[in-house]
C-alpha cells in the first residue's frame, strides 16, 4: 500500500494513510450503523458511542486526506537526501514476533529455548553486522536474559511461564 | 495545619525499609528506561504491572512508579544532553542548550544544573500539591456526572491540541485510542462492540497491550527500519572531567530559571491540558528573551537547560492533582498509573483522600523521599549511566521485544492479546513515520470509556434530557473551554515552529 520510499517526506506515503484510513473509517462507521439499526439508537444506549467515535473518525481521516492531497499537489520534485525507511527488516521482525507468540503458546518447547531463539534472531535483524560477528555475544546475552526471566518469574514471583523441554 | 499531620503520617508510612526499596528501585530503573529513547514512563510501569500485582502492595507500587517517573524524566533528560536524542517532547528544550553545553565540555554543569533544578522544583511543587489536593478534592466532591464528561473532553482536546505536529494527526491517533476504548462489552448494557466475534475481546483492549504496542514494538519496528542511518551503538559525549559540578557563577544563574520554571510547570500540569511539552518551552522561551547575553543562546546557555528541566518536574506534580483529586488523567503516564489503580480496585478521585487517605499521602511523602534519593544517586553515578547509552542497539530492543511479550502474556495469558500488541505495533511504527503523536490515543482509550459512562450517567439523572449538559454553569464552562482549546493551537504554533526547525537540525547534524 504505502510506497517503499521515505514516508516521513513522501506525499505518497502520507496520501496512501489518508485513503486507507477513510476507507477503514468508512468500514467501522458502516458496522456501526448495521448494528445501530439492529438495536435502535438511543442517547444513553450502547450503540451511540460507537457510532460518535467512528463518524469522528471518517471526519477527521477525511480532514487528514485534504491536507495529504494539498501536500501532493505541492510536491516538489523528488530530491533524495533523508533517510529511507527499509520495509523488509521491520515485517520479518513482526513474522519472528508472531512465530514467537505461537511457540510459546501452542509447543513444548517452553520459554527459555523459545526465547533464546527469538532473542538471537530479533537482535540479527536489529544488526548490521554480520551474523558469525556477533551470534556468540548475542547468544550468551540472550541465554542469561531468558534464564533470569525464567527464574525470576516462575520462582520469585510465582507466575507460570512454559517449562518445555528444558529440566528447570 | 492539617494536611501537614496528614504529610507526617504519610513519611511514617514510606521510611520503613521496604518502601524505601521501592522508591529506590523506582528512581533506578525509571532513570534508566528513560535514556532509552522511545520507551519511556508509561510502557515502564505498563510492563511492571504484572509484577506489581503479584506483590499485591498497593502503597509500594505507587511509591515505585512515582520513583520511575522522576527518574525516567531525568534519564530523558541526560540523554537529550549527552547525545542530543530527546526521548519525549518535554525534553526537547533541554536539548538545545544542554547538547550545546556538552560539546563544549560542559556536560557535567548541564547535568548538573537539571539534576539540581529538576530536584528544586520537584520539592516546591511537591510542596504546594500537600496543600492544594485535599481542598481540591472538597471541590470535587460537588462535581457531578456531566462535569466529569466535559472535564474529560476538555482534557482530550486540549492535550491533542497542545501534542504533536498537526492538529489532525493528533485528533486521528486520539480517535484511534477512541475506538479502542469502545471494543469489548458495554458495561452497562451487555452489549458486545466490535469484538469481530473474537471470545477474548469481550473484556475490551487493555490499556497494557496497547501502551506495549504502541511504545515497545512500535519503536523496536521503527528502529528496525531504520536501521541503515543509525549507528550500531549511539556515541555519547563523555561528560568532562573534575570534580566541580557547578561553579559559582552557574548557581546564581541557574537559580532564577529554576523558580521560574518552577511557577510555570505546576499550573500547566495541574491545568486539563496537562503535560509538560508546553511548560518546558515557554519557560526556554521567557529565559531566553530576559536572558542579558542572548548571543549565548544556540551555544549552551546554561539557562536554557536549568529553566525548562524544572519546568519538567514541576508540571508532574501538577499531573497529580486532577488525577488524584478527580480521576482524571492528562498525560499518558498518568493514564498508565490510572490503570494502575484500577488494577488495585482503587478509583483515584474525592472519595480516594476519605477512603484510602493514608496511600494517598503515602505517596505524596514518597515524592519528596524519591527525589532526594533521584540525587544521591544520579549525580555520583552519572559515569555508570553513560555506560548504559552505550549498549548496542540490538541488544537492547530484542531485550525490549523479549520483555513487551513477557508483559501482555503474563497479564492476560492469551496469545489474541499478544498479537494484537504486535499489530497496534505495527500501526504506532507507521505513525511514526508519518508524525503522528502517541499520547493522545493513550488518552482516547483511557478517557472515551470515562466519558461515555459520565455522559450516561448524566442522561440517566437528568431523565435523557440534553439540556443538562448547556444548564448547569460549571458543565456550560468547562464545554465552552474545550471549544476554546480547539482555537488555542494557533497560539504554542510559535513553540512548535521552533520545534520543528530544531528537529530539522538534529536529523540534518548526525
Amino acid at each position: 500500500m504505502t510506497e517503499p520510499g521515505r514516508p516521513e517526506a513522501s506525499p505518497l506515503a502520507g496520501l496512501a494513510a489518508g485513503v486507507v484510513l477513510v476507507a477503514a473509517g468508512l468500514a467501522l462507521f458502516a458496522r456501526a450503523l448495521v448494528v445501530g439499526a439492529d438495536r435502535g439508537v438511543t442517547l444513553g444506549g450502547p450503540t451511540f458511542a460507537p457510532l460518535v467515535v467512528t463518524g469522528l473518525w471518517v471526519v477527521v481521516a477525511g480532514l487528514y486526506l485534504g491536507t495529504q492531497v494539498v501536500a501532493w499537489r505541492r510536491r516538489t520534485p523528488a530530491t533524495d537526501d533523508g533517510p529511507r525507511p527499509a520495509w523488509r527488516a521491520p515485517l520479518l521482525l513482526l513474522a519472528l514476533l508472531v512465530t514467537y507468540a505461537f511457540v510459546l503458546k501452542y509447543t513444548a518447547v517452553g520459554y527459555v529455548l523459545a526465547t533464546l531463539a527469538f532473542y538471537i534472531g530479533a537482535a540479527q535483524l536489529l544488526s548490521t553486522r554480520p551474523f558469525r560477528e556477533v551470534i556468540a555475544r548475542d547468544a550468551i546475552v540472550g541465554l542469561a536474559l531468558s534464564l533470569t526471566v525464567y527464574l525470576a518469574f516462575t520462582k520469585l514471583l510465582g507466575i507460570v511461564l512454559p517449562a518445555g523441554v528444558l529440566p528447570l | 495545619m492539617n494536611a501537614f499531620a496528614d504529610l507526617v503520617d504519610g513519611f511514617g508510612t514510606v521510611l520503613t525499609p521496604q518502601n524505601l526499596l521501592y522508591a529506590a528501585i523506582g528512581v533506578t530503573v525509571g532513570t534508566l528506561v528513560g535514556m532509552l529513547p522511545g520507551i519511556g514512563p508509561a510502557l515502564t510501569i505498563a510492563l511492571l504491572l504484572p509484577v506489581a500485582l503479584e506483590l499485591d502492595d498497593p502503597t509500594g507500587t505507587l511509591i515505585m512508579f512515582a520513583g520511575i517517573y522522576y527518574g525516567a524524566m531525568y534519564g530523558g533528560s541526560t540523554t537529550s544532553i549527552l547525545l542530543n536524542t530527546p526521548g519525549e517532547s518535554a525534553s526537547v528544550a533541554t536539548s538545545i542548550e544542554g547538547y550545546q553545553m556538552a560539546r563544549r565540555g560542559r556536560a557535567r554543569a548541564a547535568l548538573a544544573t537539571a539534576a539540581i533544578g529538576s530536584f528544586v522544583a520537584a520539592i516546591i511543587t511537591t510542596v504546594l500539591l500537600t496543600f492544594v489536593t485535599e481542598p481540591m478534592a472538597r471541590l470535587a466532591v460537588s462535581f457531578r456526572a456531566s462535569d466529569y464528561f466535559a472535564l474529560a473532553l476538555l482534557a482530550m482536546v486540549t492535550v491533542t491540541a497542545v501534542v504533536g505536529a498537526s492538529l489532525v494527526r493528533g485528533l486521528m491517533s486520539l480517535t484511534f485510542g477512541l475506538f479502542l476504548g469502545v471494543v469489548g462489552i458495554d458495561a452497562l448494557t451487555g452489549q458486545a462492540r466490535f469484538t469481530f466475534g473474537v471470545a477474548s475481546m469481550l473484556d475490551g483492549i487493555d490499556v497494557v497491550v496497547v501502551i506495549v504496542g504502541l511504545f515497545a514494538v512500535g519503536e523496536a519496528l521503527f528502529i528496525a527500519s531504520r536501521l541503515r542511518d543509525l549507528p550500531e551503538k549511539p556515541v555519547p559525549l563523555e561528560p568532562a572531567t573534575g570534580f566541580a559540578w557547578l561553579s559559582r557563577a552557574d548557581w546564581a544563574r541557574s537559580w532564577r530559571p529554576w523558580l521560574r520554571g518552577t511557577a510555570l510547570g505546576f499550573p500547566f500540569g495541574a491545568l486539563p491540558s496537562g503535560g509538560a511539552e508546553l511548560p518546558t518551552f515557554l519557560s526556554y522561551m521567557y529565559e531566553k528573551r530576559r536572558a542579558k547575553n542572548k548571543d549565548e543562546f544556540g551555544r549552551g546557555a546554561i539557562e536554557g537547560v536549568a529553566g525548562p528541566e524544572a519546568a519538567n518536574n514541576a508540571s508532574f506534580s501538577g499531573v497529580l492533582v486532577p488525577l488524584l483529586t478527580l480521576g482524571i488523567p492528562t498525560s499518558a503516564t498518568a493514564a498508565v498509573m490510572l490503570a494502575a489503580f484500577s488494577y488495585f480496585n482503587l478509583s483515584p478521585g474525592p472519595q480516594l483522600f476519605q477512603t484510602q487517605s493514608s496511600l494517598v499521602w503515602a505517596l505524596i511523602a514518597s515524592l519528596f523521599v524519591g527525589n532526594v534519593l533521584l540525587l544521591a544517586l544520579n549525580l555520583p553515578l552519572i559515569r555508570l549511566w553513560v555506560k548504559v547509552l552505550q549498549v548496542p542497539r540490538p541488544l537492547l530492543y530484542a531485550g525490549i521485544l523479549v520483555f513487551a511479550t513477557l508483559g501482555v502474556y503474563a497479564v492476560s495469558g492469551n496469545i489474541v492479546d499478544v498479537l494484537l500488541a504486535y499489530g497496534i505495533g505495527l500501526v504506532a511504527m507507521l505513525m511514526r513515520h508519518l508524525d503522528f503523536p502517541i499520547a493522545p490515543a493513550i488518552l482516547g482509550l483511557i478517557l472515551g470509556p470515562l466519558m461515555e459512562t459520565q455522559f450516561r450517567r448524566a442522561l440517566l439523572l437528568a431523565d435523557g434530557d440534553l439540556s443538562i449538559f448547556v444548564t448547569r454553569p460549571l458543565t456550560l464552562a468547562l464545554l465552552l473551554l474545550a471549544v476554546a482549546a480547539l482555537a488555542l493551537p494557533h497560539l504554542p504554533k510559535l513553540f512548535r515552529g521552533r520545534r520543528a526547525d530544531r528537529l530539522a537540525v538534529v536529523t540534518g547534524e548526525d
